[in-house]
């Protein structure tokens, strides 16, 4: 079964009717124009201060849900929308379940249960007001392009039902804040904008969730170098898998496989072939100066290319 | 008797907390004026490029419409009428939709490269441009994102003008031949829009809303409120002679229009619509008018907006049906071109049957050797 065949909404397995969802698109007054977008974390306390304000000025509204963090990732996030004077922007939300890691858990659990990553990201959804949404991460962050580019779709989709793709660049961080390694060595552009309505809700995939779409639907891609998604070379950056074996084979984790490489190559001193070194100035954070100067102002098209696996040279 | 006192000796600018900037210290910054054409667009980018501000060559030239010139880079209106004839979008369009596909065609590098490097080339010769056209609002976005590659500020002033003189002096000077309901949903389009569009984004310098009435009655007060409001070095330090070349260049006799919404005769919900519209874009004209408030009411007038079309959208269906059967039709009824004599090749007169039997093997290394595709 799939979980778009309920008109109302959906109710979980296990009974937690303080936790069944409620299609928004049902509620009365409906939903009003504009965007959010949707951030699920666990442990982004690092990452929030620099997702979060291009985020809160380029779309009406957003939407935070914490799942189990065991960080101040909440504290650190509303105090980031304080600090920009957008609070009012700002919904944060607990998610109390344990959800399933991406893989062969997530596969074992029923979408229905709350413990899926597929009924997860319904309940996520379901928060939202607007009439469009964006399904964002705790640890990707705009450009100056990115967020203008963002900002200004938000609005112009309007009723037209199309899907939004957005490329995203890992940047790898070693911590002290001034040195970042930029992946370009893999092109990867999910679709992250989407209608909310009926014919756009989770549903179930091998190693995760799967949004639905129609197939009328429309599909608009921005260009690269507009979003980076921060890698810490000191966390653990594949907890949220069940194990490698998860993303070994198949080509839909090929994103996977392709960040494996580059972060233990990186943690062994080498800078892979399609990756770039970049230093920030004195007294700027790297995470800032990659962002708002050095991808706004990198020549274009920027050059992103696919460098094949198994072949981390150093460049 | 006592002395008078002296004043302290310390400069202006630790007074005021400003300084005069030397002209080539300008930092980039590209006016974007926008707004429905007929709204005195011209008359503000006119006056913008006597303060000092430049506009990129070559221009459109002035013609009977537009007797002093329209203030227009040709590049530009090229650009903006090819992107938008790529997305089939008019430059008077009232279908809401039309910005999700003139959106969706500033998404692609190769026109955010084509319109940054424009962008760069014209600073490389000033450091204040001004870039305006009727069909800019279409655009905005693009821009925009030129302007953050081309390290510029962008900063945006739309023209209002009462939307009866509008529909009344495009009748007039497009000889009549849309109707006014269509010309006033236009309109409301193309303001409803461009306001949102121009709503603060990250790297904005600003915007300003200039009723064309205020330009023409005192240009002199309404071009610094502009200045100031945005920052436009050529404008807070314009000579006396751009002064006075601006006053030969205000004609307030350009306003001949003064027709009224209710000469328009308008079905009433879109009168009301455009009524209210008109009524909160003014709020933005007045100081201090820019207020979250008045994004309320715009926002939904926009809403109210995008709903009447819908409903008349889904209405005239059966017009619509009507036009494409006409439409292919005419197209049945056109006699065909003649075909161009193509060059024969012997295999195409073989039966398809006995050319079925030749193994697909045998045929590819035949089509190999004629150096045929297929």
């Amino acid at each position: 079964m799939t979980a778009h065949f309920s008109a109302a909404g959906l109710q979980n397995l296990e009974g937690h009717t303080d936790f069944d969802i409620t299609w928004p698109w049902t509620l009365p007054g409906g939903l009003r124009p504009g965007a959010t977008a949707v951030l699920r974390v666990k442990n982004e306390a690092p990452s929030m201060p620099f997702v979060l304000p291009p985020l809160l000025r380029a779309c009406d509204h957003v939407v935070v849900v914490d799942n189990g963090s065991t960080d101040d990732t909440s504290a650190v996030s509303r105090a980031a929308a304080e600090r920009l004077g957008r609070a009012d922007k700002l919904t944060l939300l607990d998610y109390p379940f344990e959800v399933a890691r991406a893989g062969k858990e997530h596969l074992a659990v029923h979408e229905l249960s709350v413990h899926s990553l597929s009924y997860f990201y319904n309940w996520c959804f379901a928060q939202v007001r607007t009439s469009y949404s964006w399904k964002w991460d705790g640890d990707m962050v705009l450009t100056t392009e990115g967020e203008a580019s963002i900002g200004d779709l938000g609005w112009q989709v309007g009723h037209v039902r199309t899907n939004v793709r957005v490329p995203r660049h890992p940047l790898y961080l070693d911590g002290t804040g001034r040195f970042g390694y930029l992946d370009l060595g893999l092109f990867n552009a999910e679709e992250w904008g989407f209608p909310i309505g009926p014919d756009y809700i989770y549903s179930k995939a091998f190693e995760w969730e799967i949004r639905t779409t129609p197939t009328d639907s429309r599909s608009v891609g921005l260009p690269n170098g507009l979003c980076v998604e921060l890698k810490y070379l000191d966390g653990d950056e594949f907890a949220h898998w069940t194990d490698p074996a998860s993303f070994a084979v198949s080509r839909r984790n090929r994103r996977k496989r392709r960040e494996w490489e580059v972060y233990h190559a990186l943690q062994d001193g080498v800078v892979p072939a399609g990756v770039v070194e970049i230093h920030a100035p004195e007294g700027v954070h790297i995470v800032d100066h990659v962002t708002r100067d050095w991808l706004p102002h990198a020549p274009r098209p920027l050059q992103v290319a696919d460098v094949p696996l198994g072949q981390v040279a150093p460049r | 008797m006592t002395t008078p006192q002296q004043p302290p000796a310390v400069p202006v600018s630790d007074l005021v907390g400003k300084v005069e900037i030397a002209p080539d210290a300008f930092p980039r910054k590209v006016l974007f004026v926008a707004g429905a054409g007929r709204s005195g667009t011209s008359t503000m980018a006119g006056l913008m490029q006597i303060m000092g501000l430049h506009v990129p060559k070559p221009e459109v030239a002035a013609d009977e419409t537009n007797p002093k010139g329209f203030g227009e880079p040709q590049w530009v209106v090229d650009l903006h009428d090819r992107l938008l004839k790529e997305a089939l979008v008019q430059v008077s369009d009232s279908r809401p939709d039309a910005w999700f596909e003139t959106a969706r065609i500033g998404t692609r590098e190769k026109e955010r490269i084509r319109v940054a490097e424009w962008l760069d080339g014209h600073f490389e010769v000033a450091s204040e441009l001004v870039v305006k056209d009727p069909r800019l609002s279409w655009y905005l976005s693009l821009w925009r994102v030129a302007a953050i590659r081309a390290q510029a500020t962008p900063v945006f002033a739309t023209m209002l003008r009462p939307p009866a003189e509008v529909v009344g002096s495009k009748q007039t000077y497009y000889q009549n031949r849309l109707g006014s309901a269509h010309l006033a949903a236009s309109w409301l389009n193309m303001l409803l829009h461009t306001e949102r569009a121009t709503r603060e984004s990250v790297v904005d310098g600003g915007r300003v809303f200039v009723r064309y009435a205020d330009l023409l009655d005192d240009w002199t007060k309404t071009v610094m409120h502009v200045g100031e409001t945005l920052q436009l070095q050529h404008v807070l330090q314009a000579r006396s002679e751009a002064i006075r070349d601006g006053h030969r260049f205000v004609d307030p006799s350009l306003r001949r229009m003064t027709q009224t919404l209710a000469d328009l005769n308008l079905p009433p919900r879109l009168h009301e619509l455009t009524e209210e519209t008109w009524n909160e874009l003014n709020k933005l004209a007045e100081p201090g008018g820019d207020t979250p408030a008045v994004h309320e009411a715009l926002d939904q007038l926009r809403e109210g907006y995008v709903e009447l079309y819908e409903e008349a959208e889904a209405i005239s269906r059966s017009s619509v049906v009507a036009a494409e059967q006409k439409t292919r039709r005419a197209q049945q009824e056109r006699p065909a071109p003649a075909a161009p004599e193509a060059p024969g090749f012997a295999a195409d007169k073989i039966p398809h049957g006995l050319r079925a039997a030749v193994p697909p093997g045998v045929r590819r290394g035949l089509r190999k050797a004629l150096g045929r595709a297929r």
